[in-house]
């Protein structure tokens, strides 16, 4: 009988050995990802995803507004296909996410300066998606409300893209508990300049609406009286020796012939005299020559032909303004602005329009580098300064056109242009379901129709954004 | 729970308390009928009582028995024999063995043999010779078609690349649960996982491939949930035990293993090899594409100094797979041994891709005394190899054209020979390596004690440690003008991943014999698991020494850490009552505790009953009846989950810091604070029957089973600000029948005839999903402009089914998600079929068949066996069908020059009678068709290439000759044997494509149907000696 003793014994500090300890158990706390984040770090993050979604946005659009063209016939973002974008996508939403969460940390901590930078870059992502997709999912996300989150309007997001950049001015003009620091790649924590991005980007929204009954020029102009001062004010987020701009990845990508970044042959062309008959002194600042020094442009959507893939046409290359290792990804620039600004006054006062346009290519020429004697020769010309009688929106569309490039603004513009670019032509190849037009918005991405299909919109890509109408 | 077992052992234990009465001793030896060696191990017991004994080593026995008393002799595989005593002191019997089958003892739990007769649960086991004769490198492999309801696929014919086993259907809705049994080796669990490459797919090893088949003695397939109520929670989806090859007492046998095998690809797509290179039907011999340029003769004329490649045999080479081994094994009375050693080196047909397995493993038993015995055994491998990235190679054969050499891939400085901007695989093959070396010890050593007879107590202790280092280099430019690079900066990545399982075991084992007919034995213990893995890895990139690849010489590093802990605390009591070897209960319970569930969550019980019932020995029955049982069993078994799944977190990118900041972003993953452990119930019910001295043989078994609050990571809409929402989330049901079938038609002196066929069907149906939440995405694929496919999850349906885009067809229902392919197409008034972008359903990727014939005939000294398995009722979505229709590389682009009218109806419902030109360009109506039908519109429906995947397959023939003993006596050996064998070949399958089995996701993925470009399969063919001495 000793043994069962002994035996019930044994079982018995089996037992308690192991089920009165939790502790042993209690391992499940992960040790690879905090369950915190530091202000700062979100901080980070998210001003360089925002450079990182401008640049993301601008290489899905930059075909269809013919900055740039494919190498190889047929390719489906020169023809505008259907694309799915699930990745960009979701890379919109981390930022906003992250945002959302930087937004509420810092408002209990009473950083109010992160909070109001936050909702300016909230706004920010916010109208880079629903400029690309029109109606998105925003107010039911970012929590656990629903797995499910309903598409907003997209007329309705613009009020609350215009409402977060009223808050976030309002709280970067207040005090402060934490102030932003090198944590900030935008502005190194300066609220002065986050407050005039906050205004100037209150003006880019305000004209998005020109086409719609809405548009309220006034509007435009109040908000831009507060905006930049100089391209010092631009904002911009520049590279690291860690990570090189993606736009020189692209560049060196192409130079060791995984080919991309080929410039469209309508971009060379208004450019190299071709189509306007003015040589603009940028050119050499931007895209490559080719063997010859020639500039060669490729026709979207036709590929190369017989061109061989280096060396006969004009490419993004390394050392350029927009492609070095340590070139900024343009967010806002002053000369942006100076275009908004010709644009809304165009109606009301001319003259302001005027000089604001012949300002705006200025700021950007400087921006480039380009000498102050070449800028007087281009502006001087009178196809360029053409007079305030011939002075028409067109020629605002079209140098803003060029002081934005690779910027994903300029396919807004071109919507709101209806395309009508000089010398603009269709694609070749062109996707034959656009009924020979041009595109006007993204198809949802994969991951949303099995995601979250019973609320994904059915939408062709000729359906316009509400401000395309 | 406590208490009741020990009201149980109690109520075991009592009658041992048994005065004993007049006693004399006997004593014996007992030995086998057919070659009169001493037999150990047999059981001797007083009938009617408690009382016995057990043979020893020289088949002796001595025991104290009650005047006038029977002996009952029994041991495992002879029958039993029943002596009266008769006033002898001496009794020396000769044991038969008994007609094979009946008494086939299977391992089941912890390397605990058990008769199979006696289970209430189907088992099947593979024995050393079927696992060694198809030459699978991996384990794995190895059992294919041989096991009901097993479903075994080679993720594809790359050296060393993962296999998948999966048993009696897809128990999980998680898209990224491992759906694979658990792997015992000698009854202790160790790792079976693969881990896949980062980026582009390279085809890795599960690492069960780790393990060489010339050391396995047997592998039995545990199957439902009450084979599996032991191991827990880790065995959720069966278990496959693995029992390793021990010394056998007397001579010292010495075994050597040596074979040659040759791998070519068992199936070609069909090609077109009219059109060359060029767009439009002109000709361009820098274009990007192949095969949209005029025909050959076409080219001929323009160029007559143009070639013509068949690129898709050039491009490949012969599989040359070697394979050595010798073991040594043998003993004495008390202690026992076996060692070997192995070496394998396998190269692919894709040229550099390759693997190679070293092995050592030693095996010792000792028995201390009688009471006490000792085991240990350590398995030590290093294996590993150069994974090419075979999708991205596959790929790129698409881009080459038939009229360059894509053998002549390399210039004389180093740099890359091709043709316009295109890579040449065989160039990116030899350069982008991928070599992984893994450095793997399993081990347990094994205690039992015996105290008394009717107790005995064991600890298993066992480890599976391994480090797993991974080396990714893909090499930047050489700084050569003109070159052609394969990355523009080149980058190095580095992996070490170092994981350890421990697993302790603690059990007791209670036998006791009631009386002549009714006898019990109880198992309660204790087992602990504890898996510790981290993964670290750096990444350089642009090298500053252009071919000098250290981490040291880049100039941007980043890196990224992973650990992860996991415990499992269980406790457990097995219950088996055998009445009269005709009725066999058996009960279990268990209690898993876990650490990756919340606290308070974490312990879970689980019960299991089943029953065995052998009819024959109830009822007199026809004398060709041998034997009958009709079994059942019903069973539960939770399932935790992995570490870390619960609450929200951030992260940090690999790309920090930059400028000296950290970024930090909420992970994309949120887990449900209350989760709950998933439940799986299962019955089964079956019989088997066995006629005619077992000449034939029936095994039916039906089995069901549902899991329910599944643990899923279910993707959500990336605006819920996560990605995979961790939750419990739903049901899913599987049942089937299974069906084995054994005959011998022929059998006498010397020849023999064999046959096994196998069986089983599987349903599967999603029961339900947790509310807000309307599908789950298993998977996707990339089809060109808008062909992409995905597996998705909805309730009410089966697993598998693939969705994707489809022709638009006259009358469909409008609310159906399935496809309606018997309907018309709808023709543009283009002339063209009208594109549907709704995503339904086009097939289902799970098998509903699956099965296999094995026929083994042997005649004198040769055998000859032969193994079919087939699959079928299975859909997959054919990736390379997409890109060689958009590349007009397959057959039935050769009609593109042709005008034709598409049959269907148009939107009015009125025939379609006008006539398309199917080409590119401006077309003989003078109508400009610009990328013509097929790229304009065959490419981008899904429909058109989903394909039927099933097939037969001559898995395995082999053709054996063992010396016979005539020959033997003038050699210096004691075995000869020569075979010759031939693998994986292809009898049938209504596939356009390679091998249909490949897939790209690896083992672990459950997106089988979706093959990608994956490492096409292969046919291999062997040549093995073996000796020995």
């Amino acid at each position: 009988m000793n043994l069962y003793k002994q035996l019930r014994n044994l079982l018995f500090i089996g037992c308690i050995a192991f089920i009165g300890c939790d502790d042993y158990l209690d391992i499940n706390e992960n040790p690879n990802n905090p369950s915190e984040a530091p202000l700062a770090g979100l901080m980070t993050n998210s001003t360089f995803e925002s450079a990182q979604n401008t640049f993301r946005m601008a290489s899905i659009s930059t075909n269809y507004v013919q900055y740039i063209a494919s190498p190889n016939a047929g390719s489906s973002s020169d023809i505008m296909d259907p694309v799915d974008y699930s990745t960009t996508w979701s890379n919109m939403y981390n930022v906003m996410t992250d945002l959302s969460d930087l937004v509420a940390q810092a408002e209990s901590s009473g950083a109010n300066h992160y909070q109001g930078a936050a909702q300016i870059m909230l706004a920010y992502n916010l109208a880079l998606t629903v400029d690309a997709w029109g109606d998105i999912p925003f107010s039911e996300g970012f929590s656990f409300g629903t797995l499910t989150p309903a598409y907003d309007d997209d007329a309705a997001l613009y009020d609350e893209i215009l409402s977060l950049l009223d808050l976030g001015i309002q709280n970067l003009s207040q005090p402060t508990d934490f102030s932003i620091g090198q944590d900030d790649f935008i502005y190194n924590g300066d609220p002065a300049q986050w407050v005039k991005l906050g205004y100037m980007l209150k003006a880019r929204y305000f004209n998005h609406y020109s086409k719609t009954d809405s548009y309220d020029p006034n509007a435009v102009l109040a908000a831009l009286e507060n905006g930049f001062e100089s391209n010092a004010d631009d904002a911009k987020v520049t590279y690291f020796e860690e990570e090189f701009n993606p736009w020189a990845s692209v560049a060196r990508s192409n130079a060791n012939l995984i080919l991309g970044g080929w410039i469209s042959e309508q971009f060379v062309q208004a450019l190299d005299g071709t189509t306007f008959g003015v040589v603009d002194p940028r050119l050499p600042t931007m895209i490559s020559t080719t063997d010859d020094g020639d500039y060669v442009g490729t026709e979207n959507g036709a590929g190369r032909g017989n061109a061989p893939e280096a060396g006969a046409r004009s490419v993004l290359e390394l050392g350029d303004y927009y492609s070095s290792d340590l070139s900024p990804v343009l967010i806002a620039t002053y000369a942006e602005q100076k275009f908004i600004e010709a644009e809304a006054s165009f109606e009301t006062d001319k003259s302001r329009s005027y000089n604001a346009y012949l300002a705006g290519i200025e700021a950007n020429m400087q921006k480039l580098g380009i000498a102050q004697q070449e800028i007087s020769t281009y502006l001087s010309n009178e196809v360029v300064s053409m007079g305030l009688d011939a002075f028409t929106k067109d020629a605002i569309f079209k140098e803003k056109w060029v002081a934005l490039f690779l910027n994903p603004e300029t396919w807004v513009d071109a919507r709101r242009h209806d395309y009508q670019y000089e010398d603009f032509t269709l694609p070749a190849n062109i996707n034959p379901q656009l009924n020979s037009q041009f595109i006007r918005r993204l198809v949802y991405p994969n991951s949303e129709v099995s995601r979250n299909g019973r609320n994904v919109p059915d939408v062709t890509l000729l359906d316009q954004i509400f401000w395309d109408e | 729970m406590k208490k009741q077992l020990l009201l149980l052992v109690l109520l075991l234990l009592a009658p041992l308390c048994n005065l004993l009465a007049q006693q004399k001793t006997i004593q014996g030896k007992v030995t086998a009928s057919s070659d009169n060696t001493p037999l150990p191990g047999v059981n001797i017991l007083e009938k009617g009582t408690n009382n016995g004994a057990v043979s020893d080593f020289d088949g002796n026995y001595t025991l104290e028995v009650q005047e006038g008393a029977t002996l009952v002799f029994s041991s495992i595989g002879f029958e039993k024999k029943e002596i009266t005593v008769n006033g002898r002191t001496t009794l020396n019997t000769a044991m038969v063995e008994t007609t094979e089958g009946l008494d086939e003892v299977v391992v089941t739990s912890f390397g605990i043999e058990q008769e199979k007769k006696a289970l209430g649960y189907a088992v099947q086991e593979i024995n050393a010779e079927e696992i060694t004769k198809t030459k699978q490198p991996n384990v794995v492999s190895a059992l294919q078609g041989k096991v009901a309801g097993v479903q075994i696929t080679n993720s594809g014919g790359a050296p060393g690349q993962s296999a998948r086993i999966i048993i009696r259907g897809i128990n999980s809705l998680d898209p990224n649960a491992d759906n694979q049994p658990l792997f015992v080796v000698d009854g202790v669990p160790i790792d079976n996982s693969t881990t896949e490459s980062v980026g582009t797919p390279r085809g890795l090893s599960n690492r069960a491939a780790d393990i060489n088949p010339n050391d396995i003695e047997s592998m039995n397939v545990l199957k439902g949930a009450a084979a599996t109520a032991l191991y827990g929670v880790r065995a959720a989806n069966g278990a496959v035990i693995i029992t390793t090859k021990k010394g056998k007492a007397g001579q010292v046998r010495i075994n050597i293993n040596s074979s040659v095998g040759f791998d070519e690809i068992n199936q070609y797509p069909e090609f077109q090899e009219v059109y060359g290179q060029g767009f439009s039907g002109v000709y361009d011999p820098n274009s990007f594409w192949p095969n949209w340029g005029p025909s050959i003769d076409e080219i001929q004329e323009i160029d007559p100094s143009a070639r013509f490649y068949n690129i898709w045999r050039d491009a490949f080479r012969t599989g040359v797979q070697t394979d050595n081994s010798i073991s040594v094994s043998g003993g004495n009375e008390t202690t026992t041994f076996y060692g070997s050693l192995g070496r394998l080196k396998h190269e692919g047909i894709i040229p550099f891709s390759d693997w190679g397995r070293i092995s050592a493993k030693l095996n010792g038993q000792v028995k201390l005394s009688d009471k006490f015995t000792f085991s240990a055994n350590i398995n030590y491998t290093v294996s590993g190899g150069n994974r090419v990235p075979h999708d991205r190679f596959m790929e790129r054969m698409v881009y080459w054209t038939p009229n360059a050499d894509i053998t002549d891939y390399i210039n004389e400085d180093g740099t890359m020979r091709s043709v316009g901007t295109n890579t040449n695989p065989i160039y990116d093959a030899r350069f982008s390596t991928y070599k992984d070396e893994v450095n793997r010890t399993i081990g347990n050593v094994r205690f039992t004690y015996s105290p008394v007879k009717w107790l005995d107590i064991n600890y298993l202790l066992g480890t599976d440690y391994y480090s797993d280092k991974r080396t990714e280099i893909t090499p930047g430019p050489l700084g050569i003008d003109g070159e052609n690079a394969l990355d523009s900066q080149g980058f190095i990545r580095e992996t070490r991943i170092n994981s350890r399982d421990i697993n302790s075991n603690f059990y007791l084992t209670f036998k006791n014999t009631w009386s002549d007919k009714l006898s019990s034995t109880l198992r309660v213990g204790n087992d602990v698991f504890q898996r510790d893995y981290e993964q670290v890895s750096a990444l350089g990139e642009d090298f500053v020494i252009p071919r000098f690849y250290d981490l040291s010489y880049t100039s941007q590093i980043s890196n990224s850490q992973d650990k992860r802990k996991r415990r499992l605390v269980g406790f457990y009591g097995d219950l088996l009552v055998d009445y009269d070897e005709m009725v066999f209960l058996n009960l279990t319970a268990r209690n898993d505790f876990t650490s990756t569930l919340p606290i308070g969550n974490n312990s879970f019980f689980y019960p299991s009953a089943n029953l065995g019932f052998i009819f024959t020995q109830a009822f007199d029955m026809p004398d060709f009846f041998t034997f009958g049982k009709v079994r059942a069993s019903i069973a539960q078994v939770g399932k935790d989950t992995d570490p870390y799944q619960i609450g929200q977190t951030y992260t940090s990118s690999e790309i920090y810091p930059l400028g000296g900041q950290v970024g930090f972003s909420r992970f994309s993953q949120f887990g449900d604070l209350q989760l709950i452990p998933e439940k799986t119930t299962s019955i089964e019910f079956g019989t088997d029957l066995r006629f005619f001295e077992n000449r034939l043989g029936l095994d039916l078994t039906y089995y069901k089973s549902n899991s329910k609050d599944q643990i899923i990571p279910v993707p959500v809409s990336n605006a819920v600000g996560f990605s995979t929402f961790v939750t419990n989330a739903g049901e899913i049901e599987n049942q089937g029948v299974e069906a084995i079938l054994r005959a011998t038609p022929i059998k006498n002196e010397n020849f023999r005839w064999d046959i096994t066929f196998n069986a089983s069907y599987n349903k599967n149906e999603v029961k339900n999903i947790r509310e807000g939440i309307d599908e789950i995405e298993v998977g996707t694929q990339y089809g060109y402009a808008g062909s992409t496919v995905s597996l998705r999850l909805i309730e009410g349906e089966a697993y598998g089914n693939i969705f994707g885009s489809s022709y638009e067809r006259a009358g469909a229902d409008p609310n159906s998600i399935f496809l309606n392919s018997d309907l018309p197409q709808v023709i543009d008034a283009n002339g063209f079929p009208i594109r549907n972008g709704d995503q339904l359903v086009l097939g289902n990727v799970t098998p509903k068949w699956i099965g296999g014939l094995n026929n083994e005939f042997t005649y004198k000294g040769f055998d000859l066996s032969f193994l079919i398995d087939f699959r079928a009722g299975v859909d997959q979505y054919n990736q390379y069908d997409n890109f060689f229709s958009a590349f007009g590389i397959a057959k039935y682009t050769l009609n593109r020059n042709e005008t034709i009218v598409f049959d269907g109806v148009l939107e009015d419902g009125s025939p379609n009678t006008q006539p398309v030109f199917l080409g590119q360009g401006v077309g003989p109506d003078g109508r400009d068709y610009g990328a013509g039908y097929y790229r304009n519109n065959y490419r981008t429906v899904s429909e058109n290439f989903i394909h039927d995947a099933s097939f037969i397959k001559l898995r395995n023939i082999s053709l054996g000759y063992n010396f016979q003993e005539k020959v033997l006596e003038k050699l210096p050996f004691s075995s000869v044997r020569l075979s010759v064998a031939a693998n994986n070949i292809i009898l049938y399958t209504p596939w356009d494509g390679f091998d249909p089995e490949s897939f790209s996701a690896g083992a672990s993925g459950n997106a089988t149907g979706l093959t990608g470009l994956g490492y096409p399969g292969v046919q291999s063919y062997y040549f093995t000696l073996n000796i020995g001495l």
